[in-house]
């Protein structure tokens, strides 16, 4: 291409999206982007996706980010299109995925005047993106293009929307490459990569007096790169302190690794919670001390010296008060403290925190998730089980919708690497995991790519079958089906007297039947004894597969820790004599 | 019963919170204050005054000025959120400062009945060393400027005479840290 060469603003679009390395782009067409789909029209270095539903471009777009590490990118059109990607952006923005989202507009000359499909792009997700852009002039595209992706990849990723009018598509200009743009710094808000070393002796020096030390991981860490994972395994090893990893951080420190005692709140383990609890040196890295992680926050971890490493300034002393804090990227954190352990030649021992280990052998001997598989219905926590025991040797990502199945994904499926789990965690959005698939399934055209569902949530994406029939992926489609909205019931039951106030869900499609409308593959498990037979069929199939597998619909998600309770204050099984003494208090919680 | 409105917040909101003036330099660009807003109202921080003007033209840089009221540590989370907005350069408490200097401008109209009023008003005007705007039948416009703790004093004597409408503008407090 002559540099000199005027371009229309759509052509620019593309020509900024080629230098990204944008190789793939989920979308849906409409009025205000056909010239963009017109420049589409005709090349071949990137892939578009064509999704059933805007929300489904989003959460591919989320998925495709979250399994690969790179920005996820969507193209939509005005109005609805783009109303129709709120919830995701929202979802991307509390789950720090890095996404950029194109849309397009109505010709400038009519912003303003209730236009067809006209709506204000940027003042709806204003709050809802990390940044957005209202592009008026052609000449500036490129470079906005541009800065987006940087904006939507630096310090704490997230989503950023680019509003086009139709008029400044077609309008003419030079496309200005990457190398000519020099960002502005205030706006790029990159991460510290350097980390003062006051802090990291603070650090040494506490780990040193620590006898109950505890390693707190979030989705930081997984949004630092692989190297942070890495890094933190490295400090686990030399310092042998125990692991917890919250919903987003599974994976960053292996669940089979020896020091990994589970995920940690509102449904983790018995053992991660009272080790938050008990500690006297809590050492997070990358989590932001969600609510649903720290239960009720006056009995939250009474005596413990608090560490935080975290990017974002505004997550440092919001919810909890900590000691010690750092803004510096995890990746570079870590790896210049276990520099520093080892160019001075310091030594931990390990036999300090022996009786802390012992105590939480101890804990751990109550076996939290213990359940009575009986010989008829399946017991949900038995399917999860046989899926990560038979795709054990397999290369497996596993995205997930909202709800009990989600937790019981997280707590009996093991995630061994980072990347390889996909949920919505801080929005909760159901109807996430079958496009997120999509996405990831993308991303990784080798992987197995299974999407744990229950039946609620999978309803309400469920157009996103006919896509990953048409692109010929083969994700699997894992349906704890229970007939409710399980998690609601579940609240219903614990905190409303039983009173399941429209929570099941009835006049269900026969999934079977329906994926074979959608030319995909249905399979279908009742009993104990079907399953890994339906299980491996599943796994044997090069194509899209629903599996609906009946389960109990009785079944509750546990331990539990109810709003407003601590985390000594877990409920521990169904069967469960002690009813948590906040039940009325916590029921205004969500 | 009093007669709060649903739109009330009770009073213990403030318990220990206190006055703070920050002051934010930013891009001049559309949809920057809609930012800056939305952070207050989606976080459910309070605005108590606010200013906004250009303040360098060749930069293209605004300097916003904001009064809000909240405990410390919801200061330093309000100044962490603006910090993360795209186009904040910086955002500063003028408290945290060593040496910072405040002012604001108000516009104060005066509709007074009798003389008696008047003289009441003009003496209190010229304690106050106010400027007269203009003056005609029964109206008077006072310009005063001065810390806002200066501007409530004036308003606070002038509520003190009987039987005078009094219509108010004020620019809200603006300050430079030395």
């Amino acid at each position: 291409m002559n540099n000199s060469e005027e371009l229309n603003g759509a052509q620019i679009v593309l020509e900024a999206l080629k230098e990204q390395e944008v190789d793939t782009i989920f979308g849906y067409p409409g009025g205000a982007v056909l010239p963009i789909y017109d420049a589409i029209f005709g090349q071949n270095f990137l892939k578009h996706v064509l999704v059933r539903a805007e929300a489904g471009a989003v959460h591919a777009a989320e998925g495709y980010a979250r399994s690969s590490g790179q920005v996820g990118v969507l193209l939509v059109t005005s109005g609805p299109g783009a109303t129709n990607v709120v919830t995701g952006l929202t979802d991307a923005l509390m789950d720090s995925i890095p996404i950029v989202c194109i849309t397009g507009q109505v010709p400038s000359h009519l912003i303003g005047t209730d236009a067809f499909q006209e709506c204000d792009t940027t003042g709806i997700t204003r709050p809802c993106t990390k940044y957005n852009y209202l592009v008026k002039d052609v000449s500036k595209l490129s470079e906005v293009i541009h800065e987006a992706f940087e904006i939507a990849r630096s310090g704490r990723p997230g989503p950023v929307l680019i509003d086009i009018p139709k008029n400044v598509q077609l309008a003419k200009s030079v496309y200005k490459p990457r190398k000519e743009i020099s960002f502005r710094p205030h706006r790029i808000k990159s991460g510290s990569t350097e980390i003062s070393k006051e802090f990291i002796e603070n650090l040494i020096s506490h780990v040193k007096k620590s006898t109950k030390p505890v390693l707190y991981i979030g989705g930081g860490c997984l949004n630092s790169g692989p190297k942070a994972s890495e890094e933190l395994r490295k400090f686990a090893e030399l310092t042998n302190i125990p692991v917890t990893t919250t919903l987003h951080g599974l994976g960053c420190y292996p669940g089979n690794g020896k020091l990994s005692i589970g995920m940690l709140g509102m449904h983790g383990t018995y053992e991660a919670n009272l080790t938050m609890h008990d500690c006297d040196l809590m050492i997070n890295v990358g989590a932001r001390f969600d609510d649903r992680i720290t239960g009720r926050l006056d009995a939250f971890s009474p005596d413990s010296i608090k560490f935080h490493f975290d990017i974002d300034k505004s997550s440092i002393n919001k919810n909890v008060n900590v000691n010690f804090s750092t803004n510096t990227d995890i990746a570079h954190a870590l790896s210049a403290i276990n520099n520093y352990i080892s160019s001075n030649n310091i030594e931990f021992n390990h036999n300090q925190i022996s009786n802390w280990w012992n105590q939480i052998k101890e804990w751990k001997s109550n076996d939290c998730l213990k359940y009575e598989q009986g010989e008829e219905t399946i017991k949900p926590q038995h399917a999860i089980s046989r899926l990560n025991e038979l795709t054990k040797n397999k290369d497996t990502i596993v995205t997930t919708e909202v709800g009990q199945h989600q937790m019981w994904a997280a707590q009996y499926f093991q995630f061994n690497k980072p990347n390889s789990w996909i949920t919505s965690g801080g929005l909760g959005t159901m109807g996430f995991g079958m496009p997120a698939a999509i996405g990831a399934q993308m991303a990784n055209p080798e992987a197995l790519v299974i999407d744990i569902a229950g039946e609620a949530s999978f309803l309400m994406n469920i157009q996103e079958i006919a896509t990953a029939v048409q692109y010929k992926l083969p994700i699997k489609i894992f349906i704890l089906n229970n007939e409710y909205m399980g998690m609601v019931r579940q609240w219903q039951e614990l905190m409303h007297g039983s009173r399941y106030s429209e929570s099941y869900v009835d006049a269900l499609p026969d999934f079977v039947k329906l994926a074979e409308s959608f030319h995909a593959v249905g399979l279908r498990a009742k009993n104990v004894s079907e399953l890994d037979e339906t299980i491996n069929e599943m796994l044997s199939i090069d194509r899209p597969v629903i599996a609906d597998i009946w389960v109990d619909k009785k079944e509750n998600v546990f331990p539990m820790i109810p709003s407003g309770a601590a985390h000594n204050e877990m409920l521990l099984s169904q069967y469960d004599e002690e009813k948590p003494e906040n039940q009325e208090k916590g029921k205004v919680l969500v | 019963m009093s007669d709060a409105s649903v739109y009330s917040e009770p009073n213990n909101t403030f318990k220990n919170s206190k006055r703070n003036v920050l002051s934010i330099i930013v891009d001049n660009e559309p949809g920057i204050l809609a930012r800056i807003v939305g952070l207050f109202s989606g976080r459910g921080y309070n605005i108590e005054a606010l200013n906004v003007t250009v303040v360098d033209i060749k930069e293209n840089l605004s300097r916003i000025t904001l009064e809000t009221i909240g405990e410390q540590k919801v200061i330093e989370q309000i100044i962490a959120h603006l910090e993360k907005l795209v186009p904040v350069h910086s955002a500063i408490n003028l408290a945290d400062l060593n040496e910072s200097y405040e002012a604001e401008i108000s516009l104060i109209k005066i509709i007074y009945k009798n003389e008696d009023q008047n003289l009441k008003t003009l003496a209190l005007a010229d304690i106050y060393r106010t400027r007269t705007v203009t003056k005609k039948d029964g109206i008077v416009i006072y310009e005063i400027s001065g810390t806002s703790e200066r501007v409530n004093k004036f308003l606070d004597d002038l509520n003190g005479i009987n039987g005078i409408k009094v219509e108010i503008v004020r620019s809200g407090p603006i300050g430079l840290g030395v």
